[in-house]
């Protein structure tokens, strides 16, 4: 976390002085962007840098579902459920994840690869059903398309 | 100020306050799980809902977030809030076990008055209920039943805004919310973590110390003042009811013993709260206690050491005294009374601060750790207490002295409550009640006087102080 | 196309979301008006005489808001932008982020001039990513081209908009959640009074507008609010996003003007069901909003005076279509699932209410459901009407009652017959 302390001092320039705080989500992405997830060391060292309480950092890291404590796997499958994308085939989705990646929803595949979760609502629901690969939204999927997408990961995953 | 009705009464309240306090003023009862008035206002638990007229009909909120206005008519107990009520309970007790039976906090649970008072009625729900973890410890000196919690977060709230630990927090979200200790474990640290025990409305939060000990109607309370430092906060100190005691082959320790510690709502010494030590009482007042009556060690009759004293202090050219800053006005007088300006009197420190125990905060903690320092000073003066080299005579009351500094030669009379080793190198020792066997008053740093009661009757074996100090006083013989 | 446009009134091209784009469309010329020619007070007159409903969901007018701000005093004021997009069904504030995010940067530096604000945020769902590189990218060439900063046209004018991206959680689009959000804490909505107009944001006097109230804002100083209110009805000024999903034809956002029939629109512009299906019923506009058959449209326009005595409302845009076949049951387990799992938990009836429906919905749909459960959920519907902290318990109970209402038989036929009247489906079939 703390090579990434030059970033955050211009962060802080934009928010008033006294409501450090703020900076608590924005540098909990940034550091979960860096290494994955946030660890001990990270939650110990952006307590210090920005002197909010522990308690503040740790509710916040269990409120949002994006953040995370603990690695996953490289490519995070993240297939919406919410009405739009169950209304068109979501659920077939994730049947077919499951069975094609051998894991349920919040599994790791034991080579480290892929992390699969349902999560609610992506706002993609006029291209539903949605599945988010990492940051990027593959929309209008079909099952034929997402076993191409899962080919192409898994042969991008080879290349480690 | 504004005008408004409450209930059909009309009442003023200043501009900015809340129809809560408002109606508190006034005698009208509102209930509340999660406003505390010395807490931020949170609006979470959704009980204290009144109704407002409003064009014939009413509109229902949360009463102790809506300000007062002029003209406003509050119900609060109308059709509509008692039903929001009633919605709520069912609600809080969806997840909550109902366990009663075997939970500390019954008799004296927030949640088992309302739920009598405003709902009466079974569970509507026909789901199980949620399970979370039991018996989970915040600290060595909490434990959190997660399923009884009703998350009004009183108790994160006292952390973040009274003693300023930081030390809980709610974690998750939803109905899955939980109230968690932070997890570098500080929490512990907090010297004040005990008060989100009684903060807590129900029996979510529980001291392993009182944990399954005693149903708490069986126990009294008795006013007392915590003796551990100079802010003298007013406490109660929990004991067996005398028409409950028990029969039982330790009868002492079950029926006179201090159960628990309660905070005694004081403005101006400590608020609602006190500090761990409080907490810890039973310990500082239930260590052993001396035998009886010793002559150079050995064993004596009372009356025999008492007499013994009297022709010491009497034949003594330069007698000093060392007065006991746990001493209380009374006996403080009593001593004053008796000896008059005969003994050099010096107020002594009896207790200093322990290892690892809190020095001074900002919040309540002293750096003095004994309680009537100030009501000690004012009678015999601010003089330190040495012992003046051609002492003849030391008169000791209380502990915590180190005899080394008693010159060699002089005669020592010890008055102590405590079984220590220095009750066998006085030439006299009689042993004394402590605080919970007689009734007295500490005055604090302050210049605050609090009163505290008897709770016990003192063992036979020792003197009442008060009483004491008027025989060791007279001559020789019995004559003044 | 379902009437004028006033937002989506340019080809979508891959270049068309920039600066140079944007400033060929005209763009940055009523910043300039608005700085050069305006009083601040002049701006919050206009946007209140354009009559500009908010497009959030609750329709609260702008103009209304923007009128307890005091832009004179000496007290630091803040704008944020409202892209916290997730009532499900919802999408058209990522239209605006990802192709006209220099109209949303250009509208807030024209409602921060008006409002007196200095420090504007953007605060952006976590999960979209080419929307936030876009409204980002959109805000980094605007400071390059002098548009954003200080002495803006050569006036005192100054302003920094800093984009904010959240973690996920649907609570964070609660105004008072969102803020709380931005102040680095667990999202918890907060109780009113007070207002956040009143102390809002860093306990400063806060406006928090939605993206497509925003962007609307440069057209109506554009055009001047008399121009404006000729889009649109009455009491519907201007156009609205909608964006539609589920078993329609051609899904997506359109603009429509208020006042276009709504069955037109949908059988037209949006080609028809999916399918050829019929239509069930439909979603208004986001998930919180009551459902309307297809015999209740048939005679509504898109606006608010003739949706709410329907019983429902446009909220915010989002339409899910419905088609016949669809097992109301299990949509309506997916919808209580997510409010369940959306629950922040700080308030008793939300917190409770939620899981409660969640595990009554999830019984009956597993087989076990009995008679009295329909009651009950009304019961709990009622019980989490304006008594939580947030609009949350609320709309719950609004989607539950809305289903419940129209499509009763299929719970008790579930109930009665440990299965769906409708084979259980939530697709619609070819």
């Amino acid at each position: 976390m703390r090579h990434l302390v030059p970033e955050f001092e211009k962060l802080k320039e934009r928010y008033p002085a006294g409501f450090e705080a703020s900076l608590v989500l924005p540098c909990l992405r940034r550091i979960q962007e860096d290494r994955g997830f946030v660890a001990e060391e990270d939650i110990v060292g952006l307590v210090d840098y920005l002197g909010v309480p522990r308690i503040q950092v740790e509710e916040v890291l269990s409120y949002y579902t994006m953040l995370r404590r603990k690695p996953i796997g490289r490519f995070h499958l993240q297939a919406c459920r919410n009405i739009a994308c169950s209304m068109r085939g979501a659920e077939g989705v994730v049947g077919y994840l499951r069975k094609r990646l051998g894991i349920g929803p919040g599994e790791t595949t034991p080579d480290g690869r892929f992390t699969l979760s349902v999560v609610e609502c992506l706002g993609s629901c006029g291209t539903a059903p949605v599945v988010m690969v990492n940051e990027a939204y593959h929309e209008d999927m079909s099952l034929e398309k997402l076993d191409r997408l899962v080919d192409e990961l898994a042969a991008a995953g080879e290349g480690k | 100020m504004p005008r408004l009705t409450i209930d059909g009464r009309e009442i003023e309240a200043p501009a900015g306050q809340t129809v809560m306090d408002a109606a508190r003023a006034a005698g009208i009862f509102i209930p509340y799980f999660c406003w505390h008035p010395q807490l931020s206002v949170p609006g979470n638990c959704r009980i204290c809902v009144v109704g407002v007229e409003d064009k014939g009909g009413e509109w229902i909120d949360i009463a102790c977030n809506m300000p007062v206005s002029e003209g406003m008519v509050v119900h609060t107990n109308s059709e509509g809030v008692r039903q929001r009520r009633k919605d709520t309970l069912q609600f809080i007790t969806l997840n909550h076990p109902v366990d009663c039976g075997i939970c500390d906090k019954a008799g004296e649970c927030t949640l088992q008055d309302y739920h009598y008072e405003y709902n009466g009625e079974r569970s509507l729900s026909r789901d199980a209920k949620n399970h979370e973890t039991k018996h989970h410890a915040l600290s060595p000196r909490i434990v959190l039943d997660n399923e009884r919690c009703i998350q009004c977060t009183r108790c994160v709230r006292f952390t973040r805004e009274v003693s300023k630990s930081n030390g809980l927090g709610m974690q998750n979200r939803a109905d899955h919310s939980l109230v968690r200790a932070v997890e570098d474990g500080s929490f512990a640290n907090d010297p004040y973590s005990d008060n989100v025990i009684d903060l807590c409305p129900v029996g979510a939060l529980l001291s392993p110390s009182f944990l399954h000990k005693a149903r708490v109607w069986y126990l009294k309370p008795t006013a007392s003042v915590c003796p551990g430092c100079a802010r003298g906060c007013t406490v109660n100190l929990w004991h067996r009811r005398p028409e409950w005691r028990l029969r039982a082959p330790d009868m002492r320790a079950q029926n006179e013993s201090i159960d628990r510690v309660t905070p005694l709502e004081n403005p101006a010494v400590n608020g609602p709260w006190i500090c761990n030590k409080g907490r810890d009482l039973a310990k500082l007042l239930g260590r052993a206690r001396a035998e009886g009556a010793m002559l150079k060690g050995r064993a004596a009759e009372l009356q025999g050491a008492i007499a013994m004293a009297r022709s010491l202090i009497a034949a003594a050219r330069k007698p000093v005294a060392l007065v006991s800053s746990w001493g209380s006005n009374e006996e403080l007088a009593a001593f004053r009374a008796a000896f008059g300006e005969r003994l050099d009197a010096r107020v002594k420190a009896d207790h200093a601060p322990e290892p690892g125990e809190v020095v001074e905060d900002a919040i309540l903690i002293r750096a003095d750790k004994n309680p009537n320092t100030a009501g000690a000073k004012a009678i015999f003066g601010d003089a330190p207490p040495d012992i003046p080299k051609d002492a003849d005579l030391v008169l000791v009351w209380g502990e915590g002295l180190d005899f080394n500094r008693i010159p060699a030669g002089a005669k020592i009379v010890y008055l102590n409550a405590w079984l220590q080793p220095e009750n066998g190198h006085a030439d006299v020792f009689i042993p004394i009640s402590i605080q919970t066997e007689r009734s007295g008053h500490y005055t604090n740093f302050a210049g605050v006087t609090s009163a505290f009661a008897k709770c016990f009757p003192k063992p036979a074996q020792a003197a009442d102080a008060e009483t004491l100090f008027a025989s060791l006083a007279l001559a020789p013989g019995g004559g003044p | 196309m379902p009437g004028r446009q006033l937002i989506m009134n340019f080809e979508v091209t891959p270049t068309s979301h920039t600066l140079e784009a944007y400033r060929a469309r005209g763009g940055y010329a009523t910043l300039e008006k608005a700085l050069t020619t305006m009083q601040p007070v002049d701006i919050t007159k206009e946007v209140t005489a354009s009559g500009l409903l908010g497009h959030g969901g609750a329709a609260f007018p702008v103009g209304r808001k923007w009128a307890v701000m005091k832009p004179g005093s000496d007290e630091t004021h803040y704008l944020c932008a409202n892209a916290d997009e997730g009532e499900p069904g919802t999408f058209k504030d990522r239209w605006i982020l990802e192709n006209a995010p220099h109209l949303l940067v250009e509208s807030m530096l024209i409602a921060s001039y008006a409002l007196g604000v200095r420090n504007a945020f953007v605060y952006i769902r976590g999960e979209f990513d080419l929307p936030y590189r876009r409204i980002q990218g959109a805000i980094d060439e605007a400071y390059a081209a002098g548009l954003l900063g200080a002495k803006l046209h050569g006036t005192p004018f100054e302003l920094d908009i800093v984009v904010y991206r959240g973690a996920g959680s649907y609570v964070c689009g609660e105004a008072s959640g969102l803020i709380t959000s931005i102040e680095g804490r667990k999202p918890y909505p907060r109780n009113r009074p007070p207002r956040l107009t009143v102390r809002g944001l860093y306990q400063k006097p806060t406006v928090i507008n939605n993206v497509e109230s925003l962007a609307n804002i440069t057209g109506i100083v554009r055009m001047g609010a008399e121009e404006f209110r000729k889009v649109g009805t009455a009491k519907s000024p201007g156009t609205q996003l909608i964006s539609i999903s589920g078993h329609i034809a051609k899904p997506g956002v359109y603009e429509v003007e208020y006042g276009y029939p709504w069955a037109r629109f949908l059988d037209e512009d949006c080609g028809g069901m999916l399918h050829g299906a019929k239509m069930k019923c439909i979603v208004p506009g986001g998930i919180s909003t009551k459902v309307l058959t297809r015999a209740e449209i048939e005679p509504l326009m898109l606006s608010h005076e003739s949706v709410n005595p329907a019983g429902s409302g446009l909220g915010s845009g989002g339409m899910i279509v419905i088609a016949e076949g669809t097992c109301m049951v299990r949509l309506l387990q997916v919808l209580l699932r997510f409010y369940h799992h959306e629950s922040c938990g700080q308030c008793t009836p939300c917190r409770e209410g939620m899981g409660w429906m969640h595990r009554i919905i999830d019984r009956i749909v597993a087989g076990q459901g009995v008679p009295e459960d329909i009651d009950r959920l009304y019961a709990i519907s009622e019980a989490n009407d304006g008594t939580t902290i947030c609009g949350m318990g609320d709309a719950a109970g609004y989607a539950t009652v809305g289903i419940l209402n129209k499509f009763r038989d299929e719970f008790e036929y579930f109930i009665a017959n440990k299965r769906s009247k409708c084979d259980g489906r939530l697709e619609c079939l070819a």
